[in-house]
């Protein structure tokens, strides 16, 4: 007991306390508030996953990125390139979306490693590569169609029908619960990244130089580890989670658009950040950026229940977030200096 | 009878405008402890980056086991068996203590990292030195002690035929000394050859088997530690100067001179304690002690680089309160820093710029210097000076080390300046920059500047200073004038014989 | 030689005008409007459509330089037009009738946005001065939430005004030129006097090249960061009022979007390092000034009019490899073998 306790106050975990803590106070504000309006239904916290879902898997990658220390702009860019790739492919070549998606996972994990070699070899900062990255996937996406292209294949339609109802008994009998609350793909495929990144950053050497080399660089090439090869592979696995947001998305709008998914790049860096990672590099988790979406995706909706609200509160909600997030890292990171100077 | 494990001949080493090493030789024996001494620049770190591949040699080779190697960076050093500590720790402050002694060689089971055996392994080693931690914290949640000697422990986990300790000592308290000097006589025993840095004297003649001095990049010897006595030691480090030098008068302020700074009981908690001084217009005060005596410390105080929390300070008789370095500029007094890479130069800034930006600081950025202005300032000190240069605007970061220093130099005496602080002025920088810097600084205190003058090579100090304070251990030990001022008495303050 | 480093820039923008010239010489005709007053052509339009980027790019070269970035720019585009029209509209607020009158006196239209911008971008110092932030994410805070900032000062409402004085600012002509281009120069002009003729760009350039070296010289670091925000805060302001001035009208949600990265980029094509230190404020003009040419020229030629994002992404990628250390080390290092 002595020893869970020791190790939960581990400081290393403060910044993850502070995102679900935060969290778990909005969501109690919210309950308070408008519990009787149906903000405490399982229906209301399953859609803040069915709404951003792409969010959340784009976040998984970009989390590792933010951890060695880089950025990547060009997420929000691939992943509408990705839905540009189903639709026109699907409605206009007529090919089946799996060869799409396929093209589409080439394009987007190319583009990644391609970045990470210029970032690393070339010297050229993260910050300006990648927005060159971007530039490029949205060009191509404008390439291919300025206009918006619906999606109408009998796999896509299925995938993005497909749902699994919370069901509850009663009298015996088996009945969705009401109001209807359902998971569909986004949301699985969401929880599987973050699994999957969960283990890539705790349980491989990989995810642990990704660790090292955001927390010294110059210390992890003299410890002998392969840096270069792990800012590669890092933004290669972004270029991947990209791809996989935008056929999320793709699945969830069912069209491809070349001006979808403006700025969404710095949506997403800002629930990694609100998730407690920091942008300097070597802090950061899963569980965090997990909490970091819901954290995000709680504002617009405690704005939809509110109904008088105007949806742009939210972004100055979403920026005093990012700010008292900040202070909180400042403190946690002068804290710790100062325990080393004692 | 050559059981050397490690043999490095006749290294040479050349960086811009100075030769860092100049054909020295150094050996290692299997179990033994060896240490490397000399003063900063002396070019013990040279030699140690250049064991592990951090600097490439111009010259000679390195035998380890009987073959010739060329290691090509610290990871490639590390495999060949050269396992290192370095001076400042290099690990992820981010990472927990025992991951930071296995990244990067974690033990796995089923293909996925065994934290438990990482967590129990780094419990176990650590315990080996004495540490009684939770392994499972964040590396920058403990003390720079500990840090050390979670570093230490990585470099003695990979087994290496060699390890080196570049100054591990310096943050450790003598308990923690103590631990490690248990570890490394175990090692010995093992057979492993230990390379030790330190400026720690006591530290030396405890536990090392032989010891190197190096001196401005040249081998002074190798000696057994029975060969040499503390004073000769100190005498090698720093003593008599080889090279020749023309004489120089004693830059000795007249009894009926002004007083132009006066401190008292200045203190910065954990670095300089207690240190009251006076200087009189015209006087060179000369700071005398080994590396890590609070020398460059009390520098920085002065100037508010590290702002005094106690005590009072006058200049020319009026109180005043030094915060930062503005106002240590705004009151006249200016501060040449010992690191000229780090704090010193502006690498991609002309000469012509370097040279105005402190008198440009005291004026204000509004009120510039026209350009006619600084050409002038800066040709005139390029000419007062000598230093190297084709004209004004080459870049500050192409020149050597002495030059840079000449300009470093300019800067401050262009805003003439009535306390002159220079740490180090002459290290690492040839001996014909070295005695017009000399030169230089008295001609400053006969124009009725105060200079404090840090430096390593005692030789110098006694030449210049009309007063010595030594010092040792962050405190002002004492303060010799005129003919107390022996090579011999300082040496022995110093070594701690008084 | 001294300035070889925006020597990428130059040869990328004349490459591109020479080709034109070869394919379509009629690109660089330009003609005189007498109803107007004002010169028409290809080349004035692409120096009108630079100049938003061209001005807050001047505040981005001294940020960069400090070794720092500002995302916040193009959201204070948005609240300087929302500020504007806020008070060139009030009476739609108060009374929710039209009118082309303003309440306000037309000084505090021209001055109020620009008094808040450059608060926000004092905002912004303060953080990254005094609270030690890294920049990027000091000034994502009011990229996040300065159109909300916008949106509210305006009730989420777009205004529209026919405001015949303050449609000069975008859409006039002085001297035969656009307003617009008349502003950038006078920008320029003033950034250049303030960076090269006061001693502030040395200041700049020291405390980004070696910060603890420019504190233990006496330069008050924290200042010169402090007023590279304002100023950058400033004159986003400005952009923003020729932005609403060119439409008449406020828009939060596309005002000044993606600003921030042209602006960069501007800074970055002309030869200024991410990393701090020399910076150069021609060399921004001209990156700026490619950057427009590139989108002009794919309109222009009309057959790839949706190329155009791709082609500047291609146009980037090569001046900025070029620009990289190890290509630069490398070619001169060729060029050293040749002599």
């Amino acid at each position: 007991m002595k020893n869970i306790l020791r190790r939960l106050s581990n400081p290393m975990y403060i910044m993850i306390y502070a995102t679900v803590g935060i969290f778990l106070a909005i969501y109690a504000a919210g309950a308070a508030a408008y519990g009787d309006r149906g903000f405490l239904t399982l229906r209301t916290f399953v859609n803040m996953f069915i709404d951003n879902a792409y969010y959340g898997i784009s976040a998984v990658g970009m989390t590792m990125v933010l951890i060695t220390g880089g950025i990547d702009l060009s997420v929000g860019a691939v992943a509408s390139l990705t839905g540009m790739f189903i639709a026109y492919g699907t409605a206009i070549l007529h090919l089946h979306p799996a060869v799409c998606i396929l093209a589409a996972l080439v394009m987007g994990v190319g583009l990644g490693l391609l970045m990470g070699w210029v970032i690393e070899y070339l010297n050229v900062p993260p910050f300006i590569t990648t927005l060159t990255g971007m530039f490029l996937a949205r060009g191509v996406c404008s390439l291919i169609s300025r206009e918006s292209i619906n999606i109408q294949h009998s796999m896509i339609d299925a995938l993005a029908g497909w749902k699994i109802y919370f069901m509850h008994t009663v009298n015996g009998k088996w009945v969705k619960v009401k109001p209807i609350a359902f998971i569909n793909f986004n949301v699985i495929l969401f929880i599987v990244m973050i699994i999957i990144g969960t283990y890539i950053l705790q349980r491989t050497r990989f995810g642990r130089n990704i660790y090292a080399v955001g927390g010294n660089e110059q210390s992890a090439r003299l410890m002998g580890l392969p840096v270069a090869r792990t800012k590669i592979l890092v933004y290669g696995f972004n270029g991947l989670c990209s791809v996989l947001a935008g056929i999320s998305y793709a699945l969830y709008v069912k069209s491809g658009w070349n001006l979808s998914l403006q700025g969404a790049e710095l949506d997403v860096i800002t629930c990694a950040v609100i998730g407690g990672t920091l942008l300097t590099g070597g802090v950061g988790s899963m569980i965090g950026t997990l909490f970091g979406v819901l954290l995000k995706s709680i504002i617009p909706a405690l704005i939809t229940f509110n109904g008088h609200l105007l949806s742009w509160w939210g972004k100055i909600a979403t920026g005093a977030l990012l700010l008292m997030f900040i202070c909180i890292q400042r403190i946690v990171v002068s804290y710790s200096g100062r325990k080393r100077a004692e | 009878m050559n059981n050397n494990i490690l043999e490095m001949k006749q290294i040479e080493i050349q960086f811009p405008g100075v030769k860092a090493l100049d054909k020295v030789d150094f050996s290692l024996k299997a179990g033994e402890v060896h240490s490397l001494l000399g003063e900063n620049g002396a070019g013990k770190s040279t030699l140690i980056k250049c064991l592990t591949g951090v600097n490439k040699m111009d010259a000679g080779a390195i035998i380890l086991d009987g073959q010739e190697i060329r290691p090509q960076d610290p990871g490639h050093a590390m495999t060949l068996g050269i396992s290192t500590v370095f001076q400042e720790v290099n690990l992820c402050p981010n990472l927990s203590v025992a991951e930071n002694i296995f990244v990067g060689r974690q033990p796995m089971k089923y293909h996925q990292i065994n934290w438990r055996e990482i967590n129990r392994r780094a419990e176990e080693l650590l315990s080996g030195f004495g540490l009684k931690i939770d392994v499972t914290r964040p590396l920058s949640y403990y003390s720079t002690a500990i840090q050390q000697m979670v570093s230490i422990a990585r470099a003695v986990d990979v087994k290496a035929k060699i390890l080196i300790l570049d100054e591990p000592t310096s943050s450790l308290d003598t308990g923690e000394v103590q631990l490690l000097f248990r570890v490394m006589r175990e090692l010995k025993a093992e057979g492993m050859g230990i390379i030790f840095i330190t400026h720690f004297l006591d530290q030396v003649y405890e536990i090392s088997d032989r010891m190197t001095i190096l001196r401005n990049g040249h081998l002074v010897g190798t000696y057994g530690i029975s060969e040499l006595s503390r004073v000769e030691l100190v005498t090698m480090m720093i003593g008599k100067d080889f090279s020749q030098m023309f004489e120089l008068e004693r830059a000795e302020a007249s009894p009926d001179a002004n007083i132009a700074l006066e401190a008292e009981h200045l203190g910065v908690p954990g670095k300089v304690e207690d240190f009251s001084l006076k200087i009189r217009e015209g006087e060179l005060v000369g700071f005398a002690g080994l590396l890590g005596s609070g020398r460059t410390e009390t520098a920085e105080m002065l100037f508010g680089a590290v702002p005094s929390s106690r005590g009072s300070m006058k200049l020319e008789g009026h109180d005043v309160k030094i915060n930062t370095p503005g106002d240590a500029l705004n009151n006249r007094m200016a501060f040449c820093p010992e690191d000229r890479k780090r704090d010193g130069i502006i690498s991609d800034l002309s000469i012509r710029e370097n040279i105005i930006l402190a008198l440009q600081a005291r004026r204000g950025f509004m009120k510039p210097l026209t350009r006619a202005e600084q050409q002038e300032l800066a040709d005139r000190y390029i000419k007062l000076l000598g230093i190297a240069t084709p004209d004004a605007e080459k870049k500050i970061g192409e020149l050597s080390g002495g030059n840079q220093q000449k300009v470093i130099l300019a800067r401050w005496m262009a805003t003439q300046p009535a306390i002159l602080i220079l740490d180090e002025p002459t290290r690492g920088i040839d001996i014909g920059a070295k005695a017009e810097i000399q030169k230089l600084m008295l001609q400053m205190c006969e124009e009725g500047s105060s200079v404090i003058f840090i430096s390593s090579e005692l030789d110098e100090i006694i030449r210049c200073s009309g007063t010595v304070v030594v010092m040792r251990d962050r405190k002002k030990v004492a303060e010799l004038a005129g003919s107390e001022c022996t090579q011999q008495k300082i040496l022995e303050i110093i070594a701690g014989a008084a | 030689m001294k300035n070889s480093k925006i020597l990428g820039a130059v040869m990328a923008e004349v490459l591109l005008l020479l080709v034109c010239l070869v394919i379509r010489p009629d690109f660089f005709s330009i003609s005189y409007q007498p109803t107007t007053g004002m010169l028409y052509g290809n080349i004035i339009d692409i120096l009108n459509r630079s100049s938003e980027i061209t001005i807050i790019a001047m505040g981005m070269t001294l940020i960069i330089a400090l070794g720092g970035t500002d995302l916040s720019v193009g959201a204070l585009v948005a609240v300087s037009g929302a500020v504007a029209l806020k008070l060139l509209r009030w009476d739609v607020l108060e009374y929710n009738t039209p009118g082309d009158y303003t309440v306000c006196n037309f000084f505090w239209v021209l001055v109020l946005p620009l008094v808040v911008c450059t608060l926000m971008g004092l905002f912004n110092g303060f953080l990254v001065a005094k609270g030690g932030m890294q920049p990027i994410i000091a000034t994502l805070i009011l990229m996040v939430c300065g159109r909300g900032v916008a949106q509210i000062l305006t009730d989420g409402k777009q205004f529209t005004t026919g405001y015949a004085p303050f449609k000069v600012i975008g859409q006039g002509s002085f001297l035969w030129l656009p307003v617009p281009i008349i502003i950038t120069v006078i920008v320029v002009a003033f950034m250049a006097w303030f960076t090269r003729r006061t001693a502030f760009g040395t200041f700049v350039e020291a405390v980004g090249i070696n910060r603890s070296a420019s504190r233990l010289s006496g330069i008050n670091a924290a200042m010169i960061i402090f007023i590279a925000f304002a100023v950058t805060g400033l004159l986003s302001g400005v952009s923003g009022l020729i932005y609403s001035s060119r439409i008449m009208s406020n828009d939060s949600n596309n005002a000044g979007l993606n600003y921030e990265m042209d602006a960069i980029l501007a800074v970055v094509i002309g030869g200024t390092s991410m990393t701090g230190g020399k910076f150069s404020l021609a060399g921004t003009v001209v990156g700026s000034i490619l950057i427009r040419t590139i989108v002009t020229l794919v309109y222009y030629f009309g057959i790839v009019s949706e190329a155009t994002m791709a082609f500047k992404a291609l146009i980037i990628a090569v001046v900025i490899v070029l620009q990289s250390e190890p290509v630069r080390n490398y070619l001169s290092k060729r060029r050293a073998k040749k002599s």
